[in-house]
């Protein structure tokens, strides 16, 4: 009997699944390394870190803009909720919040705060997080990225932002 | 002895082909996306949960940590208008008026997704950096050569290929939600060193 239809079949189907799972495993690896290196520089999970000014040299993440002023933390949520603050700026500005998958789940920007001032809580549940009515938002996973973004519209600014910008914070609950 | 041998060919061969041509498609894909304005292309689901999974693994690739399309527009150019590839070692004009958005960007990629070497760290311009003609547009000359005005360095590595985002920060209401509507810079090439 000729065995060669059964082993093409096999094969095929074997093909198709290690296609289906690299398209499927692909972003949670990136990510996994994106928060590595985040965690390395900031010295663990749930600390923020303020890299410099992106330039050709800056291999973290792709595509960075070189207009923006980044900070960057890994959350870790699955023992406790994180709470993140910020002063917020005139220019613009945003904090969004990235899950394992790569999902932009949140995002916030100063004109939508009504305040010089953000604070909140990111936690896996809505009762894990509540506290003293700060805005909780639930992760859809219990590891991922925040990432603020401030705005330098001009040089002039630059160090005023990125004093202000320095003063965003990830910390446990 | 030999059954065992088969096995193991079968899986590392399917290995090869399906991770293999998983990420060749999803490299060569780029930041491409399902909205074309001229050269400018860009997904209607970047950094949304509705987005599929090729486009995920697209975005992971080559766009990580992109915001939602209510916050930011991410158009990307990998031609010009005539529809070839942007060359380094080529000199092009873009030019254009303000897209309808609080802030923008133009900032130009190397092959490997990440800024481009030069003597001056000059990467982009934005609406508050970018010389203005009489009539409020602008002209941006994209080139291995240092022009009078806006300029940005491609490097100009012959064989080299370069790709530039434009980032619609706060765009209007109708540009998120149609952005195949905004009005997008030309690219036109000029000249060829080669």
């Amino acid at each position: 009997m000729k065995t060669w239809p059964m082993w093409a079949a096999g094969t095929i189907a074997l093909v198709a699944v290690f296609h289906t799972l690299t398209v499927f495993g692909l972003p949670y690896g990136i990510m996994n390394r994106a928060m590595a290196g985040i965690a390395s520089q900031a010295g663990g999970v749930n600390k923020p870190v303020y890299p410099d000014r992106p330039s050709a040299e800056a291999r973290g993440i792709v595509r960075p803009s070189p207009d923006l002023l980044y900070t960057a933390c890994v959350y870790d949520v699955s023992a406790r909720p994180v709470k993140l603050t910020s002063p917020v700026p005139d220019t613009y500005w945003s904090l969004s919040t990235f899950a394992s998958n790569t999902d932009n789940f949140f995002v916030v920007n100063d004109r939508q705060v009504k305040t010089d001032r953000i604070e909140i809580i990111l936690a896996s549940s809505e009762e894990a997080g509540s506290n003293k009515g700060i805005p909780v938002i639930v992760a859809p996973s219990s590891k991922g990225i925040v990432l603020f973004r401030s705005l330098v519209p001009s040089e002039d600014l630059r160090a005023e932002i990125d004093t202000k910008r320095r003063q965003a914070n990830c910390e446990p609950l | 002895m030999k059954l065992a041998l088969k096995l193991v060919a079968v899986v590392i061969v399917a290995l090869i082909i399906g991770a293999g041509s998983a990420l060749l498609f999803i490299r060569g894909a780029g930041l491409g996306g399902d909205v074309a304005v001229g050269p400018w292309q860009t997904s209607l689901v970047i950094g949304s949960s509705q987005a599929d999974p090729y486009t995920r693994a697209q975005i992971a690739v080559a766009g990580l940590l992109a915001l939602n399309r209510a916050e930011t527009v991410y158009f990307t150019a990998s031609h010009d208008d005539a529809g070839d590839k942007l060359r380094s070692d080529c000199t092009y004009k873009m030019a254009g008026s303000d897209p309808p958005a609080r802030w923008w960007s133009v900032t130009l990629y190397g092959a490997d997704h990440y800024l481009v070497p030069n003597p001056l760290d000059r990467y982009s311009y934005g609406g508050d950096t970018v010389a203005r003609e009489a009539d409020g547009s602008f002209v941006i000359v994209v080139g291995p050569e240092e022009t009078n005005g806006n300029w940005i360095p491609t490097g100009g590595r012959t064989g080299d290929t370069f790709s530039l985002t434009l980032r619609l920060y706060n765009p209007e209401p109708e540009a998120a939600r149609d952005p195949s509507g905004v009005v997008l810079p030309h690219i036109a090439k000029e000249a060829c060193r080669t």
